[in-house]
């Protein structure tokens, strides 16, 4: 490896992996921002879902022979009513008539979602198996050099940058979008204004959830295998360290976030192992919560 | 403090000690099947104490102990390997480098409040066992195999002296002036410092304890195992056990931590033979509703409901 | 937790002292009970409820009830346990624990298989006769789910309620770990047949542990053989799981492969769970790599497979464990083929009585077709894979222990395994004065247009090895 030709060729590999790596994280990650922006609810079983997507995307392709961008609007919608179910089911009781998220409920909500998560991935594992699975799909390759890179990648990467832009757009530009964010700034100053708060919450919730769930089949294109029950507690953290890389409640710094997190994994295990190169990745948190607790990006 | 006071004011700390010198006193005719499975509850016990400290004192909820418990075991694993040491000096060990590690996590960690907290500390733990991996001293991928022999007896005092200082520790500190200063944390931070309680050094304080009780308790717990390995020792699965105890028992009481052990331990054996692979499918969902509609956990409901109990249990 | 949060209120001490000390009485007698409760339904486990784990046709064991027991050992003679328990006399209890959900849920459910066709071929072919007494073999076996935590408690109750007089070894090598020094402390044998890294014996020191399988260092040298003797310039890329396993075979590997004269350009680990190795894929390739070697278990060889047909076409593969399953060839299809990996025992394996008489040494058990024939009949056709036969090898090699030791005594049927070399249907079986298998030979096989093959060694190949690897 001595070779710097050789050393230019794997960086280069490195980071067209990171970046295509990054897009669909960062769709990932902005399921999780939404809820965290909105509601100011962290989802321990943001993970859970991304698992359920993925899942999802496998038993269509299974039966039905559907591939994963296919599967991800089925996905999405899947995950639009699990986020109101879930909105009502536990968030409400919570969040009902309050005027602004307290540090306690937060912390009951983040509990909640922690037994929920323990559930899912083990009621999985019963329904599903614990084995490891993945999506036969293969849409070709192009080729740099001798290196190839899968066009499956490209594909959900740059619908994965679509999806962040159209949720910027929406939160943005509709009158839907200007309620949420009036919601997540303010609730009694949205109430004065004809906001009904659980609405808005619960198709916030509802929008996070679909997102996360058609990552969740994005990714299975990324990965030959590696679908299985606990796939979450790979994906949850890296949500969290993306979001807070990037600050809560702001869209493009979910692809901020997840761009750098891509590269940094996938260029620094070139030079110092898969093993380093995550826990890099988790560290990242530390300095950037210490330094800049508002995101990188300010 | 005369004793009779001692014991009129604190009914629980007396009924734990009752409970843990009866124990004690047993512990030599105990068959040893039995004892292991009482040692594992030990073990789990302290955890749900170690993890007290911090998530039950402050309200500070820590998804990476874990790293405390693998780290002690790690050490642990290396001067009696390494160096030879007896194992109890091993344990000392574990618990040395688990307080340093909870000063060093504690003193930057700490400085974030609620999701921050929970999420930093949760990333430490996935990158201190992936770091674990690559060290060749200590063992990498292989871990780190012993035969210590098989000393049942053994194992369960020292979990039991352990246990036995958490318990007094927990007692000492709910009930002196440090308590007033973490009850004041607990239920608002910021004014809490306004009326001049150092948080950070309070904070910190309970967080050092926490983190030496986890390394003891992670070293012992593979010294039961005679050998460390990355996936057990660093398996989140324990962190997510510690907190799921502390809350179902109640957060930051003095019983609740066992009572906590005792509800997810021992159903463990049914789980294993019987309802396989249920275990934390109930375990969660228990979490997520005495999240939402206890969250006092078991020792504060009873204390709640049951008017009699008010003065006795905490 | 809003209401934990509160100040509580310091109890009044001079108020209702005595509704207190009522109140600790209660308090400990409430705690006390929940022990007693809780013991009383563990000592239940142990008993007739356990056997939905059991395999015995024959009456479950009903226990003593224990709790009015001492903790006394009881005692392997089997004339002591007759008293009072309605277990067949003439029986030898084997208990064990194995993986039956978790993470070697595959490798567990075969063990157990192999072990459940060679205790049926005991059975039906004499039992094993002790002192002109003929015994049957009764396995007593627990669920571990993959966790060595589980593994302690188990054990002992295995040994103190089940009455096992032997042991066997769990699967994998950090579950044997931690059951290795129950039997040194609680003085059973314990034929290890998945606890696969050397160091479990080079390390420390045991006395009651016997290896059957050939250990980690060993599993990849055959592959390196090849390599040395057939395309000698050949470059190495290793590519390994993080594990202790895959760690010890990987690393064997390059120390022997470098001590042999062949290079290796590229080494790397990854740790358990990893979903994408494309950059490590790619490192080799660039690096210059001809061959390819490592892997871990099942889902990492596969992962493998499927990313080497985007970033590289290695002449050479070579895999830990995934290879032997036919479940690899049945995901991967064509891409399987002319991939190399190693292998503990095949079911084309040619051991024989006729084999054992040449080279000097005693046979016993049944033939390989025998066993893959008794292991079909008892699984709807199945046809066993190496744990199958791994852990069917240990039952056999304890049996023919235990009639030559002509005693159920520990000690003296650990020294029969100790001065023991035969063969069985599994290959030959003789240990080293730490109880590390020394005898046993591992064999690679490819799969060649849709089947298993053994390759090497050279007497025992059914087929010559295809080179290269052409990825399809």
């Amino acid at each position: 490896m001595a070779d710097a030709s050789v050393i230019v060729a794997q960086v280069i590999f490195g980071l067209i992996r990171g970046i295509l790596l990054g897009c669909v994280f960062a769709l990932i990650a902005l399921g999780l921002n939404l809820v965290w922006g909105i509601a100011k609810v962290v989802n321990i079983a943001h993970g859970e879902l991304v698992m359920l997507g993925a899942y999802g995307a496998y038993f269509l392709n299974l039966f039905l022979g559907f591939n994963p961008l296919l599967t991800a609007p089925i996905d999405a919608a899947l995950g639009l009513a699990a986020g109101l179910g879930f909105y009502f089911a536990i968030l409400h009781r919570e969040l009902r008539g309050k005027e602004a998220i307290t540090l306690q409920s937060e912390m009951v909500t983040l509990v909640a979602t922690f037994g929920l998560s323990l559930a899912i991935s083990n009621l999985a594992n019963i329904a599903f198996t614990g084995n490891f699975v993945g999506i036969p799909f293969d849409a070709g390759s192009i080729e740099i050099g001798f290196l190839q890179i899968p066009l499956a990648g490209i594909y959900v990467a740059v619908l994965s940058v679509v999806i962040i832009s159209l949720t910027h757009v929406l939160l943005n530009r509709t009158y839907l979008g200007n309620a949420i964010r009036a919601y997540s700034q303010d609730i009694p100053a949205a109430k004065l204004m004809g906001i009904n708060p659980t609405a808005v919450a619960a198709i916030g919730t509802g929008l996070a959830f679909a997102v996360t769930m058609a990552g969740g089949a994005f990714l299975t294109t990324l990965f030959p295998t590696g679908i299985n029950p606990y796939m979450g507690a790979l994906y949850a953290p890296i949500s969290y360290v993306i979001v807070v890389l990037g600050g809560p409640g702001r869209m493009w710094g979910s692809l901020v976030g997840g761009l750098t997190l891509g590269i940094v994994i996938d260029v620094g295990q070139i030079f110092l192992g898969v093993e380093i190169a995550y826990a890099v990745a988790f560290l990242l948190l530390i300095p950037v919560l210490l330094l800049r607790p508002e995101g990188i990006l300010r | 403090m005369n004793f009779g006071r001692l014991l009129r004011s604190a009914p629980t700390l007396w009924g734990l000690a009752g409970f843990l010198v009866v124990l004690a006193v047993w512990g030599p005719w105990i068959p040893t099947f039995v004892l292991t499975l009482l040692i594992n509850l030990l073990l789990f016990a302290s955890l749900a104490y170690s993890m007290n400290f911090i998530a039950g004192l402050t309200g500070y909820v820590s998804f990476g102990h874990v790293v405390f418990m693998g780290t002690g075991a790690y050490a642990w694993g290396y001067v009696v390997g390494t160096f030879g040491w007896h194992p109890l000096a091993g344990i000392v060990a574990g618990a040395a480098v688990g307080l340093a590690l909870a000063l060093g996590i504690g003193s930057v960690a700490l400085r974030f409040r609620g999701v921050y907290f929970a999420i930093a500390t949760l990333v430490t733990a996935l990158a201190a066992r992936n770091i674990i991996l690559v060290i060749p001293a200590l063992g990498d991928g292989q871990g780190i195999i012993l035969n210590l022999g098989f000393e049942p007896l053994t194992w369960f005092y020292t979990i039991w002296v352990i246990l036995g200082i958490q318990v007094g520790l927990t007692y000492w500190v709910t009930h002196g002036r440090i308590g007033y200063g973490l009850r004041a944390i607990k239920s608002d931070e910021d004014a809490a410092k306004a009326l001049g309680v150092d948080a950070a050094r309070l904070k910190l304080f309970v967080f050092a304890f926490s983190g030496l009780f986890a390394g003891a308790a992670g070293a012992l717990n593979v010294w039961t195992l005679s050998g460390v390995f990355p996936e057990p020792a660093f398996d989140l699965l324990f962190s997510l056990q510690m907190l799921a105890m502390v809350i179902i028992g109640g957060m930051g009481t003095l019983l609740g931590p066992l009572l906590g052990a005792v509800a997810v331990y021992l159903p463990h054996n049914y789980f294993l033979t019987v309802a396989v692979g249920a275990e934390f499918i109930v375990i969660g969902i228990l979490v997520t509703f005495f999240a939402l509609v206890v969250p006092q956990g078991i020792v504060g409901a009873l204390r709640r409901y049951v008017p009699t109990l008010r003065g006795i249990i905490e | 937790m809003s209401q934990t949060s509160e100040p509580e209120p310091a109890p009044p001490a001079s108020k209702a002292g005595r509704t207190k000390l009522i109140a600790i009485v209660v308090a400990i007698v409430v705690i006390l009970v929940a022990l007693a409760a809780a013991a009383i339904y563990y000592f239940r486990l142990g008993g007739p409820c356990a056997t939905p784990a059991s395999l015995s046709d024959g009456p479950a064991t009903v226990a003593n009830p224990a709790w009015t027991a001492a903790p006394v050992i009881q005692s392997p003679e089997p004339t002591d346990k007759a008293i009072g328990s309605p277990t067949q006399a003439g029986t030898i209890t084997v208990g064990f624990t194995i993986s039956l959900t978790g993470r070697y849920t595959v490798e567990g459910t075969n063990s157990l298989r192999g072990l459940n066709a060679t205790e049926s071929w005991i059975n039906t072919h004499g039992g094993i006769t002790v002192g002109g007494q003929t015994y049957d073999v009764r396995l007593k076996y627990y669920n571990d789910q993959s966790d060595s935590g589980n593994v302690n408690q188990l054990y002992t109750t295995l040994i103190q309620q089940d009455g096992a007089q032997f042991l066997l070894a769990p699967y994998s090598s950090a579950l044997t770990t931690a059951a290795a020094p129950i039997a040194d402390g609680q003085d059973r044998v314990m034929m290890s047949h998945g606890g696969a890294a050397d160091t479990i014996w080079t390390s420390t020191n045991r006395v009651n542990l016997v290896e059957v399988l050939s250990p980690a260092s060993s599993y990849l040298k055959g592959s390196v053989d090849w390599i040395k003797a057939n395309h000698s310039t050949d470059r190495i890329a290793v590519i390994h799981e993080s594990d202790s396993f895959s760690t010890l075979a990987a690393q064997s590997a390059i120390t022997y492969a470098r001590s042999l004269g062949l290079t290796v350009v590229y080494n790397a680990s990854y740790p358990t769970g990893t979903t994408d190795l494309s950059t490590q894929l790619n490192a080799a390739k660039l690096a210059c790599a001809d061959a390819l070697i490592g892997g871990g278990h099942f889902n990492d060889g596969l992962l493998i497979m499927n990313q080497l047909k985007t970033t590289w076409t290695p002449k050479f593969v070579s895999l830990l464990v995934a290879v032997t399953e036919p479940s690899f060839q049945a995901q991967l299809q064509a891409t399987a083929n002319k991939v190399l990996g190693p292998s503990q025992w095949e079911s084309g394996v040619t051991y024989s009585p006729a084999l054992a008489q040449t080279t000097g040494i005693d046979w016993f058990g049944p033939t390989p077709a025998e066993f893959t024939q008794l292991y079909g009949t008892l699984n709807a056709g199945a046809s066993p894979s190496y744990h199958s036969a791994e852990a069917g090898a240990a039952l056999l090699v304890l049996a023919d222990a235990i009639r030559r030791a002509n005693s159920l005594n520990t000690a003296a049927v650990r020294a029969a395994l100790g001065t023991m070399h035969i063969m069985t249907f599994f290959g030959e079986f003789q240990i080293d004065s730490r109880g590390l298998q020394v005898a046993h030979s591992m064999v690679v096989v490819q799969w060649q247009a849709g089947a298993l093959k053994i390759v090497q060694p050279q007497d025992v190949a059914e087929s010559p090895v295809q080179y290269p690897y052409t990825g399809s």
